[in-house]
């Protein structure tokens, strides 16, 4: 066979990321420290010595047995326009030697786009409820045609209500930043996001960016945010292992951005950036002083700095596929659509079962866990 | 003057008039035999109730038709590079690939089309993914738009399905506000009317409009000969032994006229299952019963019907009809070809 895997150091790793331009940040090294619950490995598609692409697996072990699911989250990284069936065929055989029962991924493919003008009419009509409904503005047939080898080749797509209850969003919103200036992405925006970002500006809204110290701070907002919205916060603890890990690899990768009103901190975020492409990870803000709109204040001043930094695409990350007005998820879209960037729908997520009665077990398992 | 249909003309005005004037929009659909009533009449009842439109299968009908209808043709099968091209200002084409849009403009520039999407009868059109980027290659193509078509199933409400449509249409780039639309009972084209005021809907309508009112139509087969047998005898080019005594009628009607010919039904429920399956195993034994009502009943056929004539069983005691008598039949009128058409 011409193309092999095989696991491979992080610095390898890193750099074929870097000659990519980009790539998920759940597809660089440090993501394996962040997961710490799970063992992680890098592993690489070789053609005779040529390193052709990544992976970050992610191994979940079956109770009590020292098997498991091999996960590569918002990946891997390869060239889906190549050879997929041979490259999934390495990629089965080095997992499975590995114990691997099952295989999940979720290749980060852009199969269709919607626009902001789409989006606006689609959320004012009372008869589409679902963005799979609405025109796509933009269609990539390869794409959509990897699916339906995906299918052929025994993967199996999940199940993702509403786009969210599996693994990672199926639909994402993004705006675009590649060719724009600052001002034509504040033109781009709607009304209420231009003037609340006036308004924060005016009221003494000031964003600064945060140390790892900060992160207390951070997380602070963040548990009464949890508390408002009804999630439940991740300990302070994982947000200082996602700094150690992730900055160690560059600097630059996570950011704290913090909003203050008068000294009281208002709003605090953080932000991803490998490459081109730069995501809004995690967000809080408190309930008091809503009306300094900090919220607005810390996404521009995000927005600005990834454009600065030469990021391509700004990402809010996941929603939901619901345009239905009356489900408590379409505020969500609604406020992401302001910033007038677009919906994309991704590939989602596959499994490919190797060892089928556990396979099968497991996901029985997961469902209970639910 | 053997095989005829004789349509009672103030009668089926009067029903096309009222369908007409029900269905705001109507375009009629003038397509294949002309639902056994003739393209051409149909293109001419067409023009007399002011339609402004007609839709037509094919191109061939269309050339056909452009020559007998004064406004415009909408040709329902999509334009394919590989059709006959006709090539004509009031010809409206469908279309419902990507791949066409460059094609058709460059065989006709500026061209007229409506854009069909793929509804849930998955037979041709658009993908709903593919619509915006079909809206721009067409604007890109310079071709004028007209309209939006929705070809829907006929069972069961279609209502929800349409909305959908109207609602995808309206959010897509496509710029046009009317709606080609067929199989909505008025009161759910009323209803999308309500919530779709911008739109303009026009149902494309067939069977319901020149058959809709099937007692104005009779057929007349005329009997060509009656013949004396006694059970047992051998007839036909068959020559099958008759079941039962009594009289061989030779009547004007087969399968050159769409005697005979059965084009499936659709068959619902158990009783229905029960009835074809009944059906079919009589056919299989030889027998089968023939759309021709005589005496009453419909009779069977004494042997499979022959290019322009049948030859059917009339069993002894029922009463006979002369040479030259005519007796009525069922047909489908779709697959129907009549030798003459006499409006009484």
């Amino acid at each position: 066979m011409s193309l092999h895997v095989r696991t491979i150091g992080p610095d390898q790793h890193l750099a074929f990321v870097a000659s990519r331009g980009s790539a998920s940040f759940l597809q660089t090294p440090a993501w394996a420290a962040v997961k710490g619950e799970w063992r992680g490995e890098s592993i690489g598609w070789f053609r005779r010595d040529e390193l052709v692409g990544v992976g970050l697996v992610l191994y979940r072990q079956v109770p009590k047995l020292k098997r498991y699911l091999a996960y590569l989250p918002e990946g891997p990284v390869l060239d889906w326009s190549g050879d997929v069936a041979e490259a999934l065929d390495a990629m089965r055989t080095h997992l499975k030697a590995n114990g691997a029962f099952g295989i999940r991924m979720g290749p980060a493919l852009v199969t269709r786009r919607w626009g902001a003008a789409t989006l606006k009419a689609a959320l004012a009509d009372d008869v589409l409820t679902r963005l799979g409904d609405v025109p796509a503005d933009h269609t990539d047939d390869a794409a959509v045609a990897v699916a339906d080898q995906l299918r052929s080749l025994g993967w199996k797509e999940q199940a993702a209500e509403g786009g969210f209850s599996a693994g990672q969003p199926k639909y994402n919103f993004q705006v675009p930043l590649a060719g724009r200036s600052e001002d034509d992405v504040l033109a781009g925006m709607n009304q209420l996001w231009r003037r609340n970002i006036r308004k924060a500006a005016k009221q003494g809204v000031e964003v600064t960016t945060g140390i790892r110290e900060d992160l207390a701070e951070f997380h602070r907002v963040y548990v009464e945010t949890a508390e408002r919205d009804h999630f439940t916060p991740r300990p302070l603890s994982y947000f200082e292992t996602m700094w150690d890990a992730m900055t160690a690899e560059d600097p630059q990768r996570l950011r704290l951005y913090l909003a203050r009103h008068e000294g009281d901190l208002v709003a605090a975020t953080t932000l991803v950036q490998v490459g081109t492409h730069a995501w809004y990870s995690y967000g809080a803000s408190t309930t008091a002083k809503r009306e300094v709109r900090g919220s607005n204040a810390v996404q521009w001043q995000m927005m600005r700095d990834s454009l600065a930094g030469g990021a391509e695409v700004y990402d809010l990350r996941g929603i939901t596929d619901t345009l239905d007005t009356d489900d408590s998820h379409v505020g969500l879209l609604q406020f992401k659509v302001g910033t007038g960037g677009e919906a994309v729908e991704y590939l989602g997520e596959w499994d490919l079962p190797i060892n089928k009665p556990l396979y099968a077990a497991f996901t029985a398992y997961m469902k209970r866990r639910g | 003057m053997a095989f005829d249909l004789e349509i009672r003309a103030a009668d089926w005005r009067a029903h096309l008039a009222a369908t007409h004037a029900a269905l705001p929009g109507l375009v009629p659909v003038v397509k294949g035999n002309g639902y056994g009533l003739g393209r051409q009449r149909l293109a001419h009842e067409a023009s007399r109730l002011g339609a402004d439109l007609i839709a037509v299968g094919t191109y061939e009908e269309a050339h056909e038709l452009l020559g007998s209808f004064l406004g415009d043709v909408q040709v329902l099968t999509p334009w394919r590079p590989f059709l006959p091209r006709v090539a004509d200002p009031r010809l409206v084409h469908t279309l419902g690939r990507l791949a066409d849009i460059p094609a058709l403009a460059q065989q006709q520039p500026g061209a007229r089309v409506v854009v069909e999407i793929e509804t849930s009868m998955a037979r041709h059109g658009f993908d709903r993914h593919h619509l915006a980027e079909a809206a721009r290659a067409i604007a890109e193509a310079g071709l004028t738009v007209e309209g939006f078509a929705m070809h829907l199933p006929m069972t069961g409400g279609n209502l929800d399905e349409a909305r959908l449509w109207c609602a995808v249409l309206e959010a897509s780039a496509l710029e046009t506000t009317t709606v080609f639309c067929s199989h909505l009972t008025l009161t759910e084209l009323e209803q999308l009317r309500g919530e779709r005021p911008n739109l303009t809907l026009r149902p494309r309508v067939g069977t319901q409009l020149w058959l809709g009112r099937l007692d104005t139509l009779a057929v007349r087969a005329t009997v060509m000969d009656v013949h004396t047998v006694q059970r047992g005898e051998r007839i036909g080019y068959r020559q099958g032994r008759v079941p039962r005594a009594g009289h061989v009628l030779v009547i004007a009607g087969g399968t050159s006229h769409g005697i005979g010919l059965e084009a499936p039904r659709a068959v619902a429920g158990v009783a229905g299952r029960g009835k074809a399956a009944a059906k079919g195993g009589l056919a299989a034994a030889g027998l089968a019963l023939s759309p021709f009502t005589i005496d009453g009943k419909l009779r069977w056929f004494a042997e499979p019907p022959h290019m322009q004539a049948s030859m059917v069983l009339l069993p002894e005691g029922a009463k006979l009809p002369a040479v030259g008598d005519t007796v009525t039949a069922q047909v489908r009128y779709t697959i129907a070809s009549f030798d003459t058409v006499r409006e009484i």
